[in-house]
């Protein structure tokens, strides 16, 4: 795929636009997800995959075909969550809903098949979760996103936001030491 | 005991811890409390459901950003653009080994057509200065005689002494040819003997004609004729011999 990838990359600097389709098609996903695992809402996410497509499409002379596509693309995706998070500020008035809404302030959480009553308490904390991960500087939620959400060591991290790994260690213990505190009000319902 | 910080339970949680926190956990009540803390409160954390994207998804991307990209114009692949610096690399080599061996060519050419010319030129110089030596040569012969004839000449005997003016007319018209030649040729040595020989010539060839014993007595001791054959016989020496194998550097150079 990484080949293909690379010889699709050739095609479209050789002026071939439309293989750029195969690119958005095979990494659209991918990109919309880790942007909606950032930002926490959907639209946000959509524009997101937008942009970070264009933008690759504009820097794809500068990609190096000996990194993957898929690894480049993603980090210009969690660059254009980042700088759209700082462009709309931090708004923690969030509530719980069955869809992420950004004009409402709702966020959604994920569904579980436990009973009623962990299920409610569930969604509360997912909605408190929410919220507090609202509260977080767009710093901390990316690198919390990517280490808790995407599986991303501190290295990584380090890489794809373009900060030293200790850096990045730290963002990710202020974000877990915020979120806890938030959400130390529930533990005792739990 | 030293507990591990949060810091480090979340390492230890996200599988980055670099110490072994797992037996102090076994060992420590309280840490390992912390620890399932941590846990629980991480596992509640859980990732909001990311929404699903229809399969058509990635295609609605592309179709709604397709219209705002530009095409980019068509490179050569970057073999083919190094092959095209290797070949004009190439091309300009092969110019300057052309222009190399052209102008190499027209300086050989140049170099190998002066050298005979400069060859012959020095061996016609040669010839013609060898051709010079002898009749020099010839020249001092002929006026070394006439002076030791002039030694000793006989002021009674008018046929020898008109012989004498005869011949000394003869030389100094050639003397005064060898020393004109000598002093442009710079031989300042030559040039001086044969001053001085044209002079006792003249004084010979322009005496009365019949020369009497006070004449001939006179012009060996006014023009010093035995100085002057002395210096014949060294200029005679400094001419290479025509049949020998003298060195034809040294002696006359005109």
């Amino acid at each position: 795929m990484s080949e293909n990838d690379h010889s699709v990359v050739r095609a479209v600097l050789a002026g071939d636009k439309e293989a750029y389709g195969s690119l958005v098609r095979s990494h659209s996903s991918a990109v919309f997800r880790v942007a909606f695992r950032i930002t926490g809402n959907d639209a946000d996410a959509e524009e997101i995959v937008q942009e970070t497509f264009l933008r690759g499409y504009q820097r794809l002379p500068s990609f190096q075909l000996r990194s993957g596509f898929g690894t480049w693309i993603y980090r210009i995706a969690v660059n254009c969550a980042l700088n759209r998070m700082n462009q709309t500020g931090i708004d923690a008035d969030y509530r719980l809903g069955d869809e992420s809404d950004p004009e409402e302030k709702v966020v959604q959480v994920a569904a579980s098949a436990a009973g009623p009553e962990r299920l409610l308490l569930s969604r509360e904390i997912g909605a408190a979760h929410a919220a507090a991960m609202q509260r977080l500087t767009p710093t901390e939620r990316t690198a919390f996103a990517l280490r808790h959400l995407e599986d991303r060591s501190t290295q990584e991290i380090g890489e794809i936001l373009g900060i030293a790994p200790n850096a990045a260690k730290q963002a990710v213990f202020r974000a877990i030491q915020k979120l806890r505190r938030e959400l130390a009000p529930l533990r005792g319902n739990a | 005991m030293k507990h591990p910080s949060e810091e480090q339970l979340i390492e230890m949680y996200y599988g980055e811890s670099q110490s072994d926190l797992a037996s102090h956990l076994r060992l420590c009540h309280e840490c390992s409390t912390l620890y399932a803390q941590l846990q629980q409160d991480l596992a509640d954390m859980k990732p909001a459901a990311v929404p699903a994207r229809k399969a058509q998804y990635g295609e609605q991307v592309w179709q709604a950003l397709r219209p705002s990209l530009p095409a980019y114009e068509k490179r050569q692949p970057r073999w083919q653009r190094f092959w095209n610096w290797q070949a004009a690399g190439l091309v300009a080599a092969c110019a300057i080994l052309i222009a190399a061996a052209f102008l190499g060519g027209r300086y050989w050419e140049r170099h190998t057509s002066k050298s005979p010319a400069i060859a012959g030129n020095a061996a016609s110089q040669a010839a013609a200065q060898r051709v010079m030596q002898v009749v020099l040569r010839d020249h001092l012969d002929r006026t070394e005689r006439l002076l030791v004839a002039l030694e000793h000449a006989d002021p009674g005997d008018s046929v020898e002494n008109t012989q004498l003016q005869t011949e000394a007319r003869d030389l100094l018209a050639s003397n005064r040819l060898y020393r004109t030649t000598a002093s442009q040729a710079g031989d300042p040595a030559l040039a001086g003997a044969l001053d001085r020989l044209e002079g006792v010539l003249a004084e010979v060839a322009n005496g009365p004609t019949a020369l009497s014993s006070a004449d001939l007595r006179r012009v060996r001791e006014e023009m010093n004729t035995e100085g002057i054959l002395f210096e014949i016989r060294v200029l005679r020496s400094r001419t290479p011999d025509s049949t020998g194998g003298a060195d034809h550097n040294k002696g006359v150079s005109i």
